[in-house]
């Protein structure tokens, strides 16, 4: 078997010619119908038609991902099933510490010199180096939903949450995975001193500081959550069923567009808004990853490549497929694609690019992620100490 | 007994002891993983032989919480399944068409999936449900809030309704065969010999049903406490369902606590295993001449 990196060292055009007629199987996250409808339905046929590599995407999220490759790595399944993965921040961290990564590969993409690698949201992940053993893919933003018919003016700052929360009980609460826990660290940011305080790796003391002021937050404004604060949904999903039923006043997402794409499905109201509070809000990029085991390396590279041309980047972006942020430098592109990007069709529901930019805070060390999460559960959800 | 007949028999023997360790192999062999994940010598951040993971879980006021929570939610919805098809076998028992009718209905939801029931159930139950919209048109409910939580609420009682009412059918069909094969018999014989029918009643068709129905009763027991997808869309955030924490554990982002899932899932089979042990020595006891 022939490693990724060892492929990564050919010339671009024997990676082609070794994924000619081949198929790849891709774990990805399959829960939002519109980023399975871009991927089935708009990148499959045409990497069959320019590439002749079959692509399938299978359901299987970051943490599943892991406890896969490890269980294949135990049976001594060489190679394995899958050679793309779809993964950021901690999957990203862990899959690197167990060793399940396949590289470096991601610098010998042609389409990789127009990436904004100037960006921090994209040259980092979770403040980890790619070191080419991932590939970027999508730059998003964390963003509040409210109805602008609901709740006409709505809170512009954590404070302004905090009375708005208190004013109107059982109106506000977030989920217990991903998106919750952005919030958390969002509030941790906001309270704790700025996202600097929390730059430069793991520090038990800052996190110590940072996330007793999280609790303080939480514990003036939590009898006020829906079911005071005793219940919270499970993912993101849950939360925004309980948003479009009216239970709750406010739901979130990672991607600051999302709003866009569930209007468009009649999910969410016409009158849904995304909202960036000012204290700032967490952008992260996601990336393409390829495991140790991967059968098809050179199949993965094609896919990986094609995903990051400006034509499958533009599609991905549009608002009535997925809204996903290009992770392209717009002034690195051939004059005639940096036009269409620029056209794209705005939905009055985006917010605008300057605000997004100004407002967007860096995700820190996956640790935070991971012991605000854990001591989440701890002290709030189960009420212990 | 003829030379041949043993020969044959233990022919049959052995292919049936062939036929059990098929069907037993993937547990036994989920049991050994899990054992070897328990101990930190196999999955997700394994670092070498330890018995410190298995006595911190088992030390861990969330996971009791979360067992006791769930024993209680499979014991209620195991009640209520069990008393509604005791009541539909005997108050339906004929052979009239309102009889074949009503039991006809306690059996539609065998073929409803699981997940399909439990979505149904926050459809009907949520506070801002059928239920709940039908009392905004009645004027009883002016708001969600306004609607008793019984989805993600404390008790259950959304997830013990949902699964007694998937379950009801399977205990009904059990229950219904009961009385006609062994039921009817007895009853008769009873009321011959001058039992009146609450005697009969209480003295014969009760036992029946409650001897007959209760490895159903145990199976659906052990179902719902292991029972994953109804949990996840009904159960409350706080106590965690052990099946929801188990998942929750083996997908942590903190590699070192991913092994606790294979002691959750030895913990769920212990407790599945104690039940059938326990009703094989009660049933021990009751053939005893």
């Amino acid at each position: 078997m022939v490693s990724a990196a060892e492929v990564a060292a050919m010339p671009w055009d024997s990676v082609v010619g070794r994924a000619r007629g081949t198929s790849v199987t891709w774990l990805m996250w399959r829960g939002d119908p519109s980023i399975n409808a871009y991927v089935d339905g708009w990148v499959a046929p045409r990497l069959r038609r320019e590439y002749g590599v079959t692509l399938t995407a299978v359901d299987a999220q970051g943490a599943q991902i892991l406890n896969q490759l490890v269980v294949e790595r135990e049976a001594g399944r060489v190679p394995g099933t899958a050679s793309l993965l779809w993964i950021n921040g901690e999957t990203f961290a862990n899959l690197r510490k167990e060793r399940l990564l396949a590289g470096p590969w991601s610098g010998r993409l042609p389409n990789a010199a127009f990436v904004d690698s100037a960006s921090p949201i994209i040259a980092r992940d979770f403040e980890q180096d790619p070191a080419g053993y991932e590939s970027p893919w999508g730059a998003v933003q964390f963003a509040l939903i409210y109805d602008s018919a609901r709740t006409p003016a709505p809170p512009r700052t954590f404070a302004e949450l905090r009375d708005w929360i208190r004013a109107h009980p059982g109106r506000f609460t977030h989920d217990q995975q991903f998106a919750g826990v952005t919030f958390l660290k969002a509030l941790m940011y906001a309270e704790g001193g700025g996202v600097a305080r929390f730059q430069g790796g793991f520090d038990s003391t800052r996190y110590a500081e940072g996330s007793a002021r999280v609790w303080a937050w939480l514990d003036a404004t939590r009898p006020y959550f829906w079911r005071q604060g005793k219940a919270y949904p499970q993912g993101v999903a849950e939360l925004h069923r309980l948003f479009a039923n009216g239970e709750v006043d406010f739901t979130m997402s990672n991607n600051q567009n999302e709003v866009v794409t569930k209007v468009r499905q009649g999910i969410f109201p016409p009158t849904a808004r995304a909202l960036l509070l000012r204290d700032g809000t967490i952008a992260n990029a996601h990336f393409l990853g390829i495991p140790f085991n991967a059968p098809n390396p050179a199949g993965a590279m094609v896919v990986a490549n094609f995903l990051l041309s400006p034509e499958a980047q533009l599609e991905k972006q549009k608002p009535d497929v997925w809204a996903d942020g290009t992770v392209l430098a717009l002034p690195r592109l051939p004059p005639e694609w940096r036009s269409r990007f620029e056209h794209l069709e705005q939905d009055p529901r985006q917010l605008p690019r300057d605000s997004l930019a100004k407002y967007a805070r860096p995700e820190v060390a996956p640790e935070y992620h991971e012991r605000i999460q854990a001591d989440w559960r701890a002290r709030v959800r189960e009420g212990g100490t | 007994m003829t030379v041949g007949a043993g020969a044959r028999r233990g022919g049959a023997t052995r292919g049936a002891l062939a036929a059990a360790l098929v069907v037993a192999a993937p547990v036994a062999l989920g049991v050994a993983y899990s054992t070897a994940g328990a101990l930190g010598l196999a999955g997700a951040g394994a670092q070498g032989f330890t018995t410190e993971r298995v006595a911190r879980v088992l030390g861990e006021r969330a996971v009791w919480a979360g067992v006791a929570w769930t024993a209680w939610v499979a014991a209620a919805a195991t009640a209520l399944a069990v008393a509604a098809a005791v009541l539909v076998a005997v108050a339906f028992r004929g052979a009239g068409r309102m009889d074949r009718v009503a039991r006809a209905l306690a059996v539609v939801p065998l073929p409803i999936p699981h997940i399909v029931a439990a979505a149904t159930g926050v459809l009907i139950l949520g506070q801002s449900g059928l239920l709940s919209r039908l009392g905004a048109a009645l004027g009883l409910v002016h708001a969600p809030q306004d609607m008793p939580a019984l989805v993600y609420d404390q008790w259950g009682l959304g997830l013990i309704l949902s699964l007694a009412w998937k379950e009801l059918p399977f205990l009904a069909l059990v229950a219904m065969s009961l009385l006609a094969t062994r039921g009817a018999a007895l009853e008769e014989a009873a009321q011959t010999l001058g039992a009146s029918r609450w005697a009969t009643l209480a003295r014969v068709t009760w036992p029946v049903l409650w001897r007959g129905l209760l490895p159903a009763a145990i199976a659906v027991f052990t179902f719902a406490f292991g029972s994953y997808e109804a949990a996840a869309l009904l159960a409350p955030s706080h106590p965690l369902a052990l099946p929801l924490l188990t998942l929750e554990r083996y997908t942590d982002t903190d590699l070192a606590r991913r092994g606790d899932a294979h002691v959750l899932t030895l913990l769920g089979l212990a407790a599945g295993a104690a039940l059938v042990a326990l009703h094989e020595w009660a049933r021990a006891r009751w053939e005893e001449p």
